[in-house]
């Protein structure tokens, strides 16, 4: 009986210290370099519908949020890069999705 | 009950059957009817006038600024481009007919072989290219002075694009169709938004201008182009134009004379078939 509840307690306690034991956080720089990944294909996958926005990465915008992210990494500022990549990933996300709703557009939504 | 949901869908059904099936020419009659309810008693050539049709100030600022027209000197250097002789000596003439005043009217139009829809901007950087010239830049300088030229000759004759019966040309007005009326960029608005629906409408202190007519002032002269420019040339092509708005709803701007924007002029002439060509144009 004894025994049973040793057995019992010790895989409690192995179950317990697996629940908890905290995954090994991503680094900034890992993080950035998930994120120009995702930004990348969100960025492509507006493009590949004509749907992307102005200041994600078009060389005369002043915004340019994904070359500028790239330089912010570039210059060791992950903070400032992944900022900026939430932004351009986001927009990209919103112009593949607004290109897909307007896909039907035609005079017949002005009342003609 | 059931019998009226069925009536009702199948009109629904041949209502959005007919929409889609809706070719150039009904295309044209609505749009034509739409600008004409919604400014009654505008004369059809006077939209080619676009914003200053609609403010009688405005009019009276354009009319003087007219009366000497800061375009003249770029028009006679687009003149000067037509007459002077290629190095091989050929000319521009070779390329489009001795008479320039018989270029303009005949652009955009639609090229079965290539597949694709021809501009005149197009056509002018081909002759050079064909010539053993340098190709103008595409939005403005030397092209557009020589585009105002042909618009300046044919000043009086009216657009006549022809969409012909070929699926390929269809789909290309059709693209250029669902361009005009597709909402784009951070903002959220299509060419339609300003220049259809809220034509006459004041954004900030600018009046937008109706759709119908647009084209007939292209190449445009515009005081906003001209303060950016060192000589105080402010002509500027129609492809210059479409990538400006699209920046201005915050859109990645697709390149002059790429097929898009071609596919877009294709329809935005159609659009204006039968109004007076008054180029070069002066705008603010």
């Amino acid at each position: 009986m004894k025994k049973s509840i040793v057995a019992v307690g010790m895989a409690l306690l192995i179950a317990g210290c697996n629940a908890t034991t905290p995954e090994k956080p991503m680094s900034l720089k890992e993080q950035y370099e998930a994120a120009l990944a995702r930004t990348k294909a969100a960025v492509e996958k507006a493009a590949s519908v004509d749907g992307e926005w102005r200041d994600i990465r078009w060389k005369k915008s002043k915004k340019r949020y994904l070359p500028k992210a790239i330089e912010a990494a570039k210059a060791g500022d992950y903070e400032k890069a992944l900022k900026l990549l939430k932004i351009a990933e986001f927009q990209a996300e919103m112009g593949y999705k607004q290109a897909i709703a307007e896909k039907n557009a035609g005079p017949q939504l002005y009342g003609m | 009950m059931r019998t009226i949901a069925t009536l009702l869908l199948s009109a629904g059904l041949v209502a959005s059957a007919s929409q889609t099936l809706a070719g150039p020419k009904e295309d044209l009659e609505k749009f034509r009817a739409y600008f004409e309810q919604k400014f009654p008693g505008m004369q059809l050539d006077d939209f080619g006038n676009g914003a200053y049709a609609l403010d009688a100030s405005k009019r009276l600022q354009w009319e003087s600024m007219e009366e000497f027209p800061p375009y003249e000197e770029f028009v006679d250097k687009g003149r000067e481009i037509w007459e002077k002789p290629f190095k091989n000596g050929k000319s521009f003439a070779d390329c489009f007919g001795k008479d320039p005043s018989k270029v303009r009217v005949r652009y955009p139009h639609w090229d079965s072989k290539t597949q694709q829809v021809v501009t005149l901007e197009g056509d002018i950087n081909k002759c050079l290219k064909e010539n053993g010239e340098k190709p103008f830049k595409w939005k403005k300088g030397p092209i557009a002075w020589l585009s105002a030229f042909f618009g300046y000759e044919a000043r009086g004759q009216k657009i006549n694009v022809k969409i012909p019966d070929d699926p390929k040309a269809l789909e290309a007005y059709e693209k250029g169709k669902h361009f005009f009326y597709a909402k784009r960029g951070q903002l959220n608005m299509a060419c339609a938004d300003c220049h259809v629906k809220y034509a006459g409408h004041f954004i900030r202190g600018n009046l937008l201008s109706p759709a119908l007519g647009h084209v007939t002032h292209f190449p445009v002269y515009r005081a906003k182009w001209a303060k950016k420019s060192k000589n105080g040339d402010g002509l500027g092509t129609l492809h210059r134009r479409y990538g400006g708005c699209n920046k201005q709803v915050r859109a990645r701007p697709f390149k002059a004379q790429s097929e898009e924007y071609r596919d877009l002029e294709f329809f935005h002439q159609y659009m204006s078939n039968g109004l007076t060509i008054n180029a070069p144009g002066y705008r603010e």
